[in-house]
């Protein structure tokens, strides 16, 4: 049972209170209305009904407030929770992340999922409680920023495995080199909230290290990569010193586009240029994103919960659980920002004494103290302790995987919202050819004979990124098809007519921007719109840096907006961790951080314009001069070829800005110089990719402003 | 395929067909010799300049109202010096650069082929797609005169000694025997229809033989000229008719300008009381702002108003039937002309445009009709004459 000291922190406090306290009542109720339609129950027999529900029981009945509503979202939760556990502890660790993740499909609508780590492994007595107890963990009781924080994730991950298939969640972990690997099968009871080991009678089993060991796990069936790069020729395969491997076995559905694996893999590259994935999807293609940095983000700082930031009840549980004796000295030691001057004015205000015993501090006695502590003037708490991605790898995160010509970045100073410190990154890339454009044939007649849209419209929008109801319809129509037709008869004429289209329709107009959510580096893929960020990139005015957008949507445009919020504690709307929540301090930064961006992009597509304007120029000149080389020289016989030629030298210098870069008054510029330390622009020219050999690039080769 | 379809067109440019009809330069008529050179100057400049790696450019010299002066003592519109320049790579004027080089290059290949266009003629001989794009080098008649326009200012040449020509508008009947182009021509003999007044009337082409008509009558439009022929008028009071079709073309500018100066006959105008015939009045007395470098040998600064007045209205007894309302437009135009220097300082002119504008109307020479079909042959323009009852 979780006390209630772990409820209060986080915004999911009242759904937790009624699974556990209230849940007496909860049941009671349930009787009083079957009762009425029967015979009356009495206290007595309804007292008999009256018993514990163990957490693990509730969300085996609601699992969709942990993200397994449905077989598809249920395989990404799983994926999502395990990478994101693999980041946090390579981090926290400071070991520069490689993670492999691997899908197979192995019944109907069955799929085992496999994620390793090279972190720090997890010592063998700690193995069975993470994995078989829900509600275990080592971040939700501190205050730092990680991805994970609240010790469900992966054990709900492993109990809808077992509720699914019934198969027991299978880790491998190991803590060094020359330590075994520990290797175990575990189930949850879901009535007890306490794991149940399968195999080694109840201990585990133990591989011996080096070359042995892997060969008894490779023999016994358990997957383990020993090995970093074990395919790559010419290089020595090194050892894979410390990491888990999580497996579980679970009832689900693979299906590429919106809200999928790989969505949340490729994004999760893009907030993470320190990691580098693996991906094995279930149709054997293999997917890896590089790190472009070995840089791993700064160790992020744990502190203590300002006094804003603390609720009622959090408050109670803290004052039982110190173990200072005084009030002052609970104050200035459990708060941070509450020095002896500040704790003494927090007691007057509650009429206590900053001398009295703690013990003594009842729940009137704790109100008073909360109220004032709302009323006192505290300093905000340090903001030191978060760690942003920076405008430097978010520039090199969302090129690595978003094609563009255009990127810009902005970290905003950190900022506090109650008694939370905060910190909030926009990045924003534009132009490149949408994925629409890009898919071969072979791709998109699988992905339609995967999709179980009803309608091919239907299908367009929830495939593709960017492609909204506006653009499937002009590929519809351009494709000749009704919006109505049904994805699963195309014939493969059809397909090719709709592929034909795809490629040839012009969409950057009817284009709608992409906005990718973080967390904490986590990727945000569901309930775009009840989340903060979405709200605040639709209440901007995109029209005022030059792109199109109707009043209170999304603009339209070839833009992928990436916004990222870390905080030691992420407000968010539920526990499925999907939606930020707006809090005013956190809308104003959000608003702020778009508008950096937002100007630079204005001003990039006013040169932009500029300089298209300039070739256009350039080629109203050209057209005419053939015509003015050959009238000349009919009048007075002059080489019309040679006099073109010159003419032709004169126009290209008199248009040279057509080749150089122009700022938004028309004055000359030092190439992005002017543009501030925060933007990447990447030459679209079809010469340009192929000086480059293609869409490949070394890192080297674009410049880093 | 394409290219050869274009290149057909460009003028002299493609070699084995040019000299098959090209009369060698030395046989070539004097005045066609100067233009020649005029021309090729134009050709040489572009090529020294792009030798240079400089932009081209010409210097066109500006037709417009503030490039033109009044001359006080010759009475007629002349051209200022301003001059606009008319760029190759320039946005606005790079097309209109191109379209004066083949203009030039036409001009240059019918004074070596010793033959005449007509405007319509010559906007089709350069009229072709542009190679590798979907556009015509001139798009429409109206893109093409004015280019001809700006070669004449700009080479100081005449119309006709570019070899070209408008076509005819404008007739003639009358006390006159001329010989055109080596035809025996009595004005007085030539039906309803009358002597079609040709583009070209210099001296080469028209000569007058013999004359005894007292004046010329000008009048703005056919319908008006047929009354007047029908009725005799000319036979009776020994005058010579003409029209210009409204504004009139410069051949019968030229030609009243003759019939004014050689035959010393004085010029009468009878034009609508409205801006318009004002203003053609004023073409016809002082010269067109637009070719005010002709005026020399078009103007004819003793011509003579004789109406419609705008006291008509009343003298005449018309109804307000017989009157059109004035437009915005029309109020506009009126305004403008009573400021034109040579109207500017000429009280009766300000009080015959001031009456216009208190009438609020117009009038057309065909409302005196209202009164009498042949009122205007027989009363109107009899007493005006009788009375010398006309404005300057
Ligand atoms: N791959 C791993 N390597 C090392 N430690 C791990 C790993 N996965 C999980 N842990 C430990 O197990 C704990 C529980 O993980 P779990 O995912 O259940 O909760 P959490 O990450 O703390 O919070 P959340 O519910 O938000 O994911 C973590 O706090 C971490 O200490
Ligand atoms: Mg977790």
């Amino acid at each position: 049972m979780l006390s209630s000291a772990k409820r209060k922190r986080s915004p999911r406090k009242k759904s937790g209170e009624q699974e556990t306290s209230d849940s007496g009542a909860g049941g009671a109720a349930d009787g009083v209305v079957r009762a009425r339609r029967r015979r009356r129950g009495t206290a007595e027999s309804m007292a008999a009904k009256q018993r514990d529900i163990s957490v693990s029981e509730f969300f085996a009945k609601n699992r969709h407030l942990l993200g397994f509503d449905n077989p598809r979202k249920a395989l990404l939760t799983t994926v999502k929770e395990a990478v994101d556990n693999s980041l946090d502890a390579c981090e926290e660790a400071q070991i520069v992340p490689e993670v492999w993740v691997h899908i197979e499909q192995t019944g109907e609508s069955r799929y085992r999922v496999s994620v390793q780590d090279n972190g720090p492994g997890i010592v063998k007595r700690q193995i069975p409680l993470i994995f078989g107890k829900l509600l275990y963990g080592s971040k939700f009781h501190r205050l730092r920023m990680s991805r994970g924080q609240q010790g469900i994730g992966i054990s709900a991950a492993g109990m809808y495995g077992k509720l699914t298939t019934g198969k027991p969640v299978k880790i491998v972990s190991k803590i060094s080199i020359r330590k075994p690997a520990h290797y175990y099968e575990i189930e949850i009871d879901t009535k007890k909230n306490i794991p149940e080991i399968h195999n080694g009678r109840g201990n585990g089993v133990d591989f011996p290290p080096g070359e042995k060991g892997h060969q008894l796990m490779r023999k016994k069936g358990i997957a383990w990569v020993s090995h970093y790069d074990a395919d790559k020729e010419g290089v020595d395969p090194r050892e894979v010193r410390s990491g888990t491997r999580v497996s579980i076995e679970q009832e689900g559905r693979y299906q590429r586009g919106r809200g999928s694996v790989d969505e949340y893999l490729q994004q999760t590259a893009i907030a993470n240029p320190h990691v580098t994935l693996h991906y094995l999807d279930p149709e054997g293609n293999e997917t890896v994103y590089s790190r472009s940095t070995k840089t791993l983000p700064d160790e992020p700082k744990e502190i203590k919960p300002h006094p804003y930031g603390v609720e009622i009840g959090h408050l109670v549980t803290m004052l039982k659980d110190t173990d200072a004796s005084t009030l002052a000295q609970f104050l200035t030691s459990a708060f941070s920002r509450v020095s002896p001057a500040v704790s003494r004015r927090i007691c007057e205000g509650a009429k206590l004494s900053t001398r009295g015993s703690i013990k003594k501090i009842g729940r009137d006695e704790a109100d008073a103290l909360y109220q004032s502590i709302q009323k006192t003037k505290i300093s905000a708490p340090s903001t030191d302790c978060i760690c942003p991605i920076g405008e430097d790898l978010l520039l090199r995160g969302l090129h690595r995987v978003v094609p563009g010509e255009f990127y810009v970045a902005s970290t905003r100073p950190p900022a506090v919202y109650r008694g939370n410190p905060f910190q909030i990154e926009v990045a924003l890339c534009y132009g490149g050819t949408s994925v629409v454009e890009k898919v071969t044939y072979e791709v998109l007649a699988e992905l339609l004979s995967q999709s179980d849209a009803r309608t091919l419209r239907q299908f367009l929008v929830n495939t593709f990124d960017g492609v909204g109801a506006e653009a499937s319809d002009k590929i519809l129509k351009k494709a000749g098809f009704g919006s109505r037709q049904s994805p699963g008869k195309l014939k493969s004429s059809d397909i090719d007519k709709l592929h034909h289209a795809m490629q040839n329709v012009n969409l950057t107009d009817s284009h709608a921007m992409q906005v990718y959510r973080y967390a904490n580096r986590v990727p945000l893929q569901f309930q775009q719109a009840a989340c903060a960020i979405t709200q605040a990139v639709t209440k901007m005015n995109w029209r005022s840096y030059g792109l199109s957008q109707s009043r209170g949507a999304l603009p339209n445009a070839p833009v992928t907006i990436m916004v990222h919020m870390a905080s030691v504690w992420v407000p968010f709307t539920s526990e499925s961790k999907e939606a930020v929540a707006g809090y005013p301090e956190i809308e104003k930064e959000l608003r702020l951080g778009l508008q950096a961006v937002g100007r630079k992009l204005g001003m990039y597509l006013r040169r932009r314009q500029k300089v298209k304007q300039e070739g256009e120029r350039r080629s109203i000149f050209l057209r005419y001069l053939g015509e003015v080389a050959q009238a000349v020289s009919s009048i007075n016989d002059a080489d019309s070829k040679d006099l073109y030629e010159k003419l032709l030298r004169v126009a290209e210098r008199k248009t040279s800005e057509a080749d150089t870069k122009l700022d938004s008054r028309g004055k000359k510029i030092e190439e992005t110089g002017d543009f501030g330390g925060n933007v990447l622009i990447v030459d679209q020219s079809p010469e340009a990719l192929l000086e480059k050999g293609g869409k490949e690039q070394d890192e080297g080769q674009q410049a880093l402003f | 395929m394409a290219k050869k379809k274009v290149r057909k067109h460009a003028a002299s440019a493609t070699p084995g067909k040019a000299p098959k009809s090209k009369i060698p330069k030395s046989k070539l008529p004097a005045r066609d010799k100067k233009t020649l050179g005029s021309l090729k100057g134009m050709a040489d400049k572009v090529v020294q300049t792009a030798n240079r790696s400089r932009a081209p450019q010409l210097d066109i010299p500006s037709r417009s109202l503030s490039n033109v002066k009044f001359n006080r003592t010759q009475k007629i519109i002349e051209m200022g010096s301003n001059k606009n320049k008319r760029e190759l790579f320039n946005l606005s004027q790079a097309k209109a650069y191109m379209q004066t080089m083949l203009v030039g290059s036409g001009c240059k290949e019918l004074i070596g082929e010793q033959k005449t266009l007509s405007l319509r003629g010559m906007y089709y001989r350069l009229k072709h797609t542009i190679e590798g794009t979907k556009e015509e080098t001139f798009e429409d008649q109206s893109d093409c005169d004015p280019i001809i326009e700006d070669v004449e200012v700009s080479l100081n040449a005449l119309r006709e000694e570019l070899h070209v020509y408008a076509s005819n508008r404008g007739s003639m009947v009358g006390n006159l025997q001329l010989n055109d182009s080596g035809d025996d021509i009595d004005c007085a003999r030539m039906g309803s229809g009358g002597y079609s007044i040709p583009s070209i009337v210099e001296p080469e082409i028209v000569k007058f033989v013999k004359s005894n008509a007292k004046f010329v009558l000008h009048v703005e439009k056919d319908t008006v000229w047929r009354r007047f022929n029908e009725d005799k008028f000319w036979k009776k009071h020994n005058c010579i008719l003409t029209h210009g079709g409204g504004q009139p073309p410069r051949g019968v500018r030229r030609l009243l300008n003759r019939l004014h100066h050689e035959l010393k006959l004085p010029v009468y105008c009878l034009l609508d009381n409205d801006p318009w015939g004002y203003y053609i009045y004023s073409v016809i007395k002082q010269g067109s702002i637009n070719l005010a470098y002709e005026s020399k040998r078009m103007a004819i600064p003793k011509a003579r108003y004789i109406g419609l007045s705008s006291r008509d209205y009343e003298r005449c007894g018309l109804s307000p039937s017989a009157t059109i309302k004035l437009s915005e437009n029309d109020i506009k135009r009126a305004k403008q002309i009573a400021r034109y220097p040579w109207f500017e300082k000429k009280k009766p002119w300000q009080k015959e445009i001031d009456h216009m504008l208190k009438n609020g109307f117009k009038m057309e020479v065909e409302s005196l009709i209202s009164l009498d079909i042949s009122y205007v042959t027989e009363e109107y323009v009899p007493a005006r004459l009788q009375d010398r009852d006309f404005l300057d």
